[in-house]
């Protein structure tokens, strides 16, 4: 049995790449290996709409639609994992810096300079 | 009365708050051992709480007994205090629950909120990842910015946008993974926790803030130490600082300016350490420097639990 998280992230998987908006019935359907109940489709719906990943509309059946595409999504949430808002602790670890020009340039000839070990002295 | 041990525990607190972790913020030789510098940092904060509240209590506890547990023991048993108890008892021992209240306070309340903020990304982030078909461990981010972060807890998360796999080659790309790698592994997170706290604890206390920018700086130095043995190639630093310079100076890419934190400053000091390293900490002296930091436990411990000296 996959776990909720693996259902939406395939759930999302298929609305991303449907051509329009899709019916509960539709992803059950679409999903008819994973042996889904259509209770079990409307949970994870439930939940991606809660985490503003799905909207529907008021057709009967409702039929849901991505708010907005993977790429749009993954910036947003890029930015808000590594925001200035941010809890700062929450994400310690991130390969991410910034160096403003002037820095860049330095480190780029630091690069491109001696093998390790020879010259480069230390700040002072 | 114990007034020569509240004296003792006053001073001590007062070289942990100030003198201490500027010297040591300014040593050099930190970055040659970040791991025993990490140590000395976190007996540095648990010194300085401790001192500084247990002064306050002892002052305070005085009028009790002749040590702090005898003090104690007769306070929770209702006897009578032996001495004269005056106003200034009653402020110090106020300010010492106060004090451990809010220390503990906060970082209870950094934990509970950092767990949470974790817990809601990772539920958000799971949505949109997909699993990296070279790194079976780490998950990609559909986005251009350069950008790979790890996020801690129970069920790690160790995330690579698309653009930081465009942008670097396999050799940098283990040299990343194996960096936050070893961030995961070593539970970075929880040696920053602490920091993260009390600077949100005590804002008036330069200290604070510097120490926790040591730390944050530390753990970086530490995962690039851990992550070289894992980098292939035959330069594994020179791998590792390429792969620094290709995540911090392509311009942002649209990284978020908060994303920063590290700060310019860091990324260089990581770098100059990967491509000139200095020769590690000679066993006696890394000995030392741990003895230094398992004494500056000891002696604040030792001041409160023995019978006053005076």
């Amino acid at each position: 049995m996959a776990s909720l998280g693996d259902l939406e992230r395939v759930v999302m998987d298929h609305l991303w790449s449907a051509d329009g908006p899709l019916a509960a019935t539709d992803l059950r359907d679409a999903l008819a290996d994973r042996g889904l109940a259509l209770t079990t489709v409307h949970t994870v719906l439930g939940r991606l709409q809660q985490k503003g990943f799905v909207t529907h509309d008021e057709a009967r059946p409702r039929r849901f639609r991505p708010t907005a595409g993977r790429a749009e999504h993954a910036a947003g949430l890029m930015h808000e994992v590594l925001g200035q808002a941010a809890d700062r602790q929450a994400v310690l670890a991130r390969f991410v810096g910034s160096v403003d020009a002037e820095e860049a340039a330095l480190l780029r000839r630091l690069l491109d300079g001696p093998a390790p070990g020879v010259g480069s002295p230390p700040p002072a | 009365m114990l007034p020569a041990t509240a004296a003792a525990l006053a001073v001590l607190a007062a070289l942990l708050a100030w003198p201490v972790p500027a010297l040591l913020g300014r040593a050099r030789w930190p970055r040659r051992d970040p791991l025993a510098a990490l140590v000395c940092w976190q007996a540095i904060g648990l010194a300085g709480g401790l001192s500084i509240i247990g002064a306050l209590l002892v002052h305070g506890l005085a009028p009790w007994g002749h040590s702090l547990p005898e003090a104690t023991w007769h306070v929770l048993t209702g006897e009578p205090a032996t001495g004269e108890v005056r106003g200034d008892h009653w402020v110090t021992l106020t300010l010492a629950g106060a004090l451990a209240a809010e220390l503990l306070g906060v970082l209870a309340l950094s934990w509970w909120r950092t767990a949470r903020t974790r817990r809601r990304h990772r539920a958000l982030l799971e949505v949109v990842v997909r699993p990296a078909a070279a790194v079976p461990d780490a998950r990609l981010l559909d986005t251009p910015a350069p950008v790979a972060f790890c996020i801690p807890g129970a069920r790690p998360l160790l995330v690579l946008s698309a653009g930081m796999v465009a942008e670097l080659d396999d050799a940098q790309l283990a040299a990343v993974v194996a960096h936050e790698r070893a961030h995961l592994r070593e539970h970075h997170h929880l040696y920053l926790l602490p920091f993260v706290a009390w600077e949100a604890a005590l804002p008036v206390l330069p200290a604070a803030a510097r120490a926790h920018a040591a730390v944050r700086t530390l753990v970086e130095m530490r995962a690039d130490d851990v992550a070289l043995a894992a980098v292939p190639g035959p330069d594994p630093r020179r791998t590792l600082a390429r792969a620094i310079v290709a995540a911090g100076a392509s311009g942002g890419g649209g990284v978020p300016t908060g994303a920063l934190a590290a700060g310019g400053g860091a990324v260089t000091a990581r770098v100059r350490r990967l491509l000139g390293p200095a020769a590690p900490l000679p066993p006696a002296v890394r000995a030392a420097v741990l003895a230094a930091a398992g004494l500056l436990l000891a002696v604040p411990t030792a001041l409160l639990l023995l019978p006053a000296v005076a």
